[in-house]
């Protein structure tokens, strides 16, 4: 808990107060009465499924949606806010589930757009880089400012969006699920650096799925289902599974050990001195070897930009390899390279790292979502001729089969809540029996029960003798699914080793080795 | 999708709108508006040579629109409309000699199939150098226009010149590979059963093939090209092809339809108001023969100002502008207003 932290002055009055906050998108009711209040110098914590209206609730606060029904205090005093632009000015800064970067612009100009102290003709970029620079160096991460949003990975776009909102200095700072794709060490530089301005009496919201996020940091917690707060409680003397059976309503049963392999394991991927170039040149992967096992988990972790996410794309035909071999075990297959549409046909499924830059159209609607992968099956496209019935009927199983809340197969993506998203392509990919699955942070932004949920499937795969290659920022998630591990560092790969003959301390050495 | 009853709001703001700008306009250049309106409306829409004119400008306007679309939808700018238009017509009139002694309707539609070949060549062309080079087709296709006209230039005061080879322009076609007039009396030709059948290929290809959902793909997101495993580089070319292909049926159309043989100006200079034809039809295909009519009444009103109501004809420009303007403006309100965010 937070011992040692001042705690803060629940007298006066709040610094946020939202009363009977209402928001519907067409039949939808993202928010019901929403009755919420933050002090200064207080970090609060916001729980609930996939699905529940935080996200709309935040946006709400930050100006990008208005309400329907309801009113915003600010110090005691309404406030309207038209657009982000207008809570910005009252000190509200947010880091959104979403990433809102653009993405043809570099990380300094990111920065400093919408930010008045960096010039609004000329920008002072030399100012900025010392400052932020200063700021990132707190928080113990390394920020490239030259470079474009679009060359970063999802966990290098989550870093900018931190510090951008935390370089304009809010009074209010919301944090819509931070920490989804940071490693531990990026996780606790993070709270740390908010629990010294907490001290300094900045008000900050936390929304998170990892339970430990809200249970180390925050002394309240509000909790929310269907758009409505359902509970409130102080966070003293509580543990996990009391969150848990706050956010579910009942008991979660326990997530399946690994059970013992049934059948003796063969290689469904083997990797031969593999080396991946990037965009611009530099070598990402550097003579990787090694071998994917059917009925096995095998874990990647790194830390970001190391190379894994280029591992990825090759290894999922995404790119082409500069150099080495790749080869699969699996009926059908040619010689040679293979892009992603071939490989879905052999049986390899890939939940990517970067759902919105990959895998994902926003605008369009779920059933061109699924057909988008599914393309060269017979079922949807008859030689050509699109089976529109079909998909239909594939994506409305899909949905009901993950629970996936959505006002149906013709809603379009952008209406889904982010966990929701993340749920759909899970459907999406695991729909065609995959034997091969290399899934990237597989259960980033889903609630507590979908994430035992996902994992009880990909056991379930595991143990009916599909291979699983996993990369997470989490290691506590490797630790419980994963049979090997491997670790990348500065584009070498390390191992892999048996998860039980190795320890976190000695992969977490790997990681930061030079 | 929206409302139709938002759609049918703009449409009315559309129209007030394009209404009041340019009659200021006219009433500064001392003219009545409203007598200019009568003249324009009265003799594009009442008349029946008028209506029968809108149409023959339609034909062109919405075979290059459909092109224009096919080649956003993608995500290309296909700039290029009037250099296709040209290098079709060229080609099919190159071989339109040998075509004549075809049975009739056989020689006709080999004269379109090369008219659409030519104009596609040229388009999967900008599209290889895009896919290849990462050559920006604005500005490839906004050169090869200029190239094409060149070449026109040249093919009618050389190779294709008339068996005289006095007059800057080619030699007849066959009479076996002109489009037959439709409708007596008027200019109207058969090339308007081409459009009308083009527009409903495009709509059955848009809605019904993988070819169409994978260029939605990529025009709404690039990257996940990559993901899904679209080949967007093959996707490019064959989107130009089609693309540049339509414009070059346009010009087959418009010298089998109309002109019979190649001269300086017979092109038309469509290839700008096509990309408004396509942008006013959001790109659906079915959209895009009214919005070509509508365009269509602005050629031919630019001649009945003129003559009828002593109105200098480069008024029609501008309320050409206006209407794209206020559909813009409007446009851009109305997702504001409607998109979720
Ligand atoms: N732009 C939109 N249009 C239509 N419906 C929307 C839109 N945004 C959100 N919704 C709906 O509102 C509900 C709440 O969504 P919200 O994003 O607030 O959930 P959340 O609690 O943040 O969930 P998650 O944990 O998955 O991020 C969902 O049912 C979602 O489908
Ligand atoms: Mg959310």
């Amino acid at each position: 808990m937070v011992e040692g932290r001042p705690v803060p002055s629940y007298a006066g009055r709040p610094l946020l107060e939202l009363v009977g906050i209402g928001k519907s998108f067409g039949r939808t009711a993202a928010n019901r009465d929403v009755h919420l209040d933050v002090w200064p110098g207080e970090i609060l914590g916001i729980l609930g499924e996939n699905g529940a209206g935080k996200s709309t609730l935040m946006n709400i606060i930050a100006g990008l949606l208005s309400p329907d029904v309801g009113k915003i205090l600010l110090n005691g005093e309404t406030v309207r806010f038209s657009s982000p632009r207008d809570a910005a000015a009252a000190g509200i800064g947010m880091v959104h589930q979403h990433f809102k970067l653009i993405g043809s612009l570099t990380v300094a100009e990111n920065i400093a757009l919408g930010d008045a102290r960096w010039g609004r003709g000329m920008l002072r970029l030399t100012s900025l880089r010392k400052e932020v620079g200063a700021l990132a160096a707190t928080l113990g991460v390394a920020v490239d400012f030259d470079r474009r949003v679009d060359d970063l990975t999802v966990g290098e776009q989550q870093r900018v969006e931190i510090l951008r909102a935390l370089s304009r200095r809010p009074r209010l700072l919301i944090l819509d699920e931070p920490t989804a794709v940071l490693t531990q060490d990026e996780r606790l530089g993070l709270f740390r650096l908010i629990a010294d301005l907490a001290e300094r009496r900045m008000a900050v919201i936390i929304i998170s799925h990892k339970l430990e996020d809200i249970l180390e940091n925050c002394r309240r917690v509000v909790v929310m289902r269907q758009g409505s707060v359902v509970d409130r409680a102080h966070l003293a003397g509580r543990n996990r599974a009391d969150l848990v059976r706050m956010v579910v309503g009942e008991d979660l049963p326990a997530v399946v050990g690994s059970p013992e392999r049934a059948v003796a394991a063969a290689p469904l991927i083997t990797v031969e001195n593999l080396t991946v170039r990037r965009a611009n040149g530099t070598l990402a992967v550097d003579g990787a070897s090694f071998a994917l096992l059917s009925n096995e988990v095998l874990g990647v972790c790194g830390v970001d930009g190391n190379g894994q996410s280029e591992l990825i794309q090759a290894l999922t035909g995404m790119v082409q390899p500069a150099s080495g071999r790749v080869h699969y075990h699996l009926q059908g297959v040619r010689d040679g390279w293979q892009d992603a549409a071939m490989l879905r046909r052999l049986g390899l499924c890939h939940i990517p790292e970067d759902r919105h830059r990959h895998a994902i159209l926003a605008d369009l609607p779920l059933t061109a979502n699924y057909l988008m992968t599914h393309l060269g099956r017979r079922e949807f496209n008859w030689r050509g001729w699109l089976r529109r019935r079909a998909v239909h009927d594939r994506v409305a199983a899909a949905i009901s089969a993950f629970e996936v809340r959505a006002p149906g197969p013709h809603a379009r993506m952008a209406e889904l809540s982010g966990g929701n998203q993340q749920k759909f392509v899970l459907a999406r990919e695991f729909a065609c029996a995959p034997r091969i699955i290399v899934a990237a942070h597989p259960t980033r932004g889903l609630d507590v029960r979908t994430i035992a949920f996902v994992r009880r499937q990909l056991m379930r795969m595991r143990a009916e003798g599909a291979g699983i290659l996993l990369l997470s920022a989490d290691l506590q998630e490797i630790w419980e699914m994963a049979d090997r591990v491997a670790v990348m560092a500065a584009g070498r790969i390390r191992g892999p080793v048996a998860v039980s003959e190795t320890t976190l301390q000695d992969v977490g050495h790997w990681m930061t080795a030079r | 999708m929206k409302s139709v009853r938002g759609d049918l709001m703009l449409g009315v703001l559309i129209l007030l709108s394009v209404a009041a700008v340019p009659a200021l306009f006219i009433l500064a250049a001392g003219k009545s508006p409203v007598a200019a309106y009568g003249a324009l409306i009265g003799y594009t829409l009442a008349t029946f040579n008028g209506f029968a004119e809108v149409v023959v400008h339609a034909i062109p306007l919405t075979l290059i629109g459909l092109g224009v679309a096919v080649a956003f939808r993608g995500g290309i700018f296909n700039i290029g409309g009037d250099g296709q238009l040209i290098v079709g017509a060229i080609a099919s009139v190159a071989v339109a000699p040998w075509l004549g002694r075809m049975p009739v309707p056989l020689g006709l539609l080999c004269f379109l199939v090369v008219g659409f070949a030519g104009g596609g060549a040229l388009g999967a062309l900008v599209g290889w150098l895009r896919a290849r080079f990462g050559a920006n087709e604005i500005i490839v296709t906004i050169m090869l226009n200029y190239v094409a006209l060149q070449l026109l230039t040249w093919v009618i005061r050389g190779p294709l010149q008339e068996p005289m080879r006095i007059f800057p322009q080619s030699f007849a076609i066959p009479a076996t590979v002109e489009l037959p007039v439709l409708v007596a009396n008027s200019r109207i030709h058969a090339g308007l059963i081409v459009a009308v059948v083009a527009t409903l290929v495009l709509f059955v290809v848009f809605r019904h093939t993988a070819y169409g959902f994978r260029l939605s793909v990529i025009g709404e997101n690039r990257s996940v090209a990559p993901f899904a495993g679209i080949n967007d580089r093959r996707t490019i070319v064959q989107t130009m092809l089609i693309s540049g292909g339509l414009a070059g049926l346009a010009g087959a159309v418009e010298i089998a339809g109309i002109h019979h043989k190649l001269q300086d100006d017979f092109a038309g200079g469509y290839g700008l108001a096509a990309i408004a034809v396509a942008l006013m039809a959001r790109l659906n295909p079915l959209a895009v023969p009214f919005t070509a009519l509508l365009f269509g009444v602005f050629y031919v009103g630019a001649g009945a100002l003129q003559r009828d109501a002593g109105i200098p004809f480069p008024i029609v420009w501008i309320i050409e502008g206006t209407v794209i303007f206020a559909f813009l403006a409007y446009d851009a309100l109305m997702h504001r207003a409607t998109a979720p965010r």
